[in-house]
């Protein structure tokens, strides 16, 4: 009796076993039939459309449409090709030297725009320079965290109220440090005396995120969002201002420290700032 | 009556002699500057560059400027240059007209017109864009004209219907052209823009 129990236990197992593999096998024949039904159906269409486009290998198309440019075989009907690629723009900073030249002949000419447009590309030049100059001073790793220095940015507009504006960040994994020095905006005096001023603070919830803190001496600011992480913002004399961003910092000190790293005076320095 | 021209004349040319000279001595400090690796230096000085041919270039300007508009004569001896170049942008002011001090004490609208061209100010930009929106222009007191090939927004500033003040505003890129007519009307306002040189000031700001 007992035997015949084990061997009814034994046969439903079995079964179920054999129902559950019945189960997978189906549901694979089923996903592979629709892999092929889809790939027969994609290769009818693309064949469809080829045929009315002229594109692949077929050569009859000679109407002059985007299509029939070199690479444009399988480039939309309508619309222009995409590029493929290129050399890009040679490097080329304002020559200073040049300019001032060429902005004091027109000058004497009484070419009082042209000499203007001269003055300005110069300044263009002298601002590139003096971003680059500071790019090379920083450090190449902050915080364990090392520069891409494919994403340095020197910016200058030529115009008093946006100035020069230079980046570096610091990538490694999903931690990021980005530097930024906006100088000689005239709109930073008012920043400025704003952040130098230390009259204000702030608590939500019991949770502060945004407070005055000291880097090196130097009065900041320092901020604290759920999503973009810490922002530290330090005044540098009259009309520059040092901002670091740091993503997926442990700590409040551990962005300090990053911060600390910094030479800041140097950057004062070379901006001329007092 | 001429000693007054002759002494505006003689302070006019000597202020642009000293602008000229002081544009060159400038150039020469962002020379040496530069020459000396005292890049923010060098840099400054450009600026001071920059300022002082702003200030030239808004006396060119003025040279250019009618010395009447409609029945109105110049106010040469009002004839202002100042500002901050690459932020509120260079601001040249001229009047034609009556002096509002001479006009009777009971006189409720000043005659004098007024001129105002800013030049390179960023500020400028957004004008032109709402010259081009659709919208603009579309009522009376508002509206878009055409001055030597340049578009221009006339609108009322203020005033009810019998006695409306105007104002002219044409924007060159960076620079702006204000023209304001108090007592004279819409077409009287539009005459006066008609008789200003654009083309020539557009050149020598741009």
């Amino acid at each position: 009796m007992k035997s015949f129990q084990i061997a009814v236990c034994i046969g439903i197992a079995v079964c179920c076993y054999s129902a559950s593999q019945a189960q997978g096998f189906l549901k694979k024949m089923k996903e592979k039939a629709e892999s092929v039904a889809n790939k027969v159906v994609d290769k009818k269409v693309d064949d469809a459309v080829n045929e009315k486009t002229g594109g692949n290998n077929n050569s009859g198309n000679n109407n002059g449409s985007p299509n029939s440019g070199p690479g444009g075989g399988n480039a939309p009907k309508y619309g222009k090709p995409s590029n493929k690629g290129g050399q890009g723009l040679v490097n080329t900073a304002p020559d200073v030297k040049e300019n001032l030249n060429s902005a004091e002949t027109a000058f004497k000419g009484t070419s009082y725009g042209e000499a203007r447009y001269n003055i300005q590309q110069a300044m263009l030049g002298v601002e590139l320079q003096i971003g680059q100059n500071i790019l090379k001073s920083l450090p190449k790793t902050v915080a364990g965290i090392n520069v891409d220095t494919a994403q340095d940015q020197v910016t200058s507009t030529g115009w008093g109220w946006a100035g020069l504006t230079i980046q570096r960040v610091y990538v490694t994994g999903e931690k990021q440090f980005t530097l930024t020095i906006a100088n000689n905006a005239l709109w930073m005096q008012a920043v400025n005396m704003y952040l130098a001023n230390g009259g204000y603070q702030q608590s939500t919830g019991g949770q502060q995120n945004w407070k005055q803190t000291k880097v090196k001496g130097y009065r900041a600011v320092i901020e604290y969002n759920e999503s973009s992480g810490y922002k530290l913002s330090i005044p540098l004399g009259q009309t520059s201002l040092l901002m670091f961003e740091g993503i997926n910092f442990a700590s409040e000190q551990e962005m300090m420290s990053a911060a600390n790293q910094i030479d800041i005076d140097g950057i004062k320095t070379s901006l001329g700032e007092k | 009556m001429k000693k007054i021209y002759f002494i505006l004349i003689a302070s006019f040319t000597f202020i642009t002699v000293s602008a000229q000279q002081d544009f060159a001595k400038h150039l020469g400090e962002a020379r040496t500057a530069y020459a000396a690796g005292k890049l923010d230096d060098s840099r400054f000085a450009m600026q001071q560059a920059l300022q002082e041919l702003d200030i030239l270039i808004g006396k060119e300007v003025i040279k250019v400027l009618p010395t009447k508009m409609l029945d109105e004569n110049a106010r040469i001896e009002r004839d202002n240059v100042t500002g901050a170049s690459g932020f509120f942008g260079v601001l040249i002011h001229r009047e034609y007209g009556i002096d509002v001090k001479k006009l009777p004490a009971d006189s409720i609208y000043s005659k004098t017109v007024s001129l105002e061209i800013i030049s390179n100010s960023p500020l400028i930009g957004t004008l032109n864009a709402l010259l081009s929106l659709p919208f603009m222009g579309n009522n009376p007191d508002q509206k878009i004209i055409k001055v030597s090939g340049y578009k221009a927004l006339v609108q009322k500033v203020s005033g009810d219907d019998e006695k409306k003040e105007f104002e002219l505003q044409l924007p060159l890129t960076n620079a702006l052209v204000t023209l304001k007519a108090p007592g004279h009307t819409q077409d009287e306002l539009i005459k006066m823009a008609n008789t200003l040189p654009i083309g020539e000031i557009a050149k020598l700001i741009q």
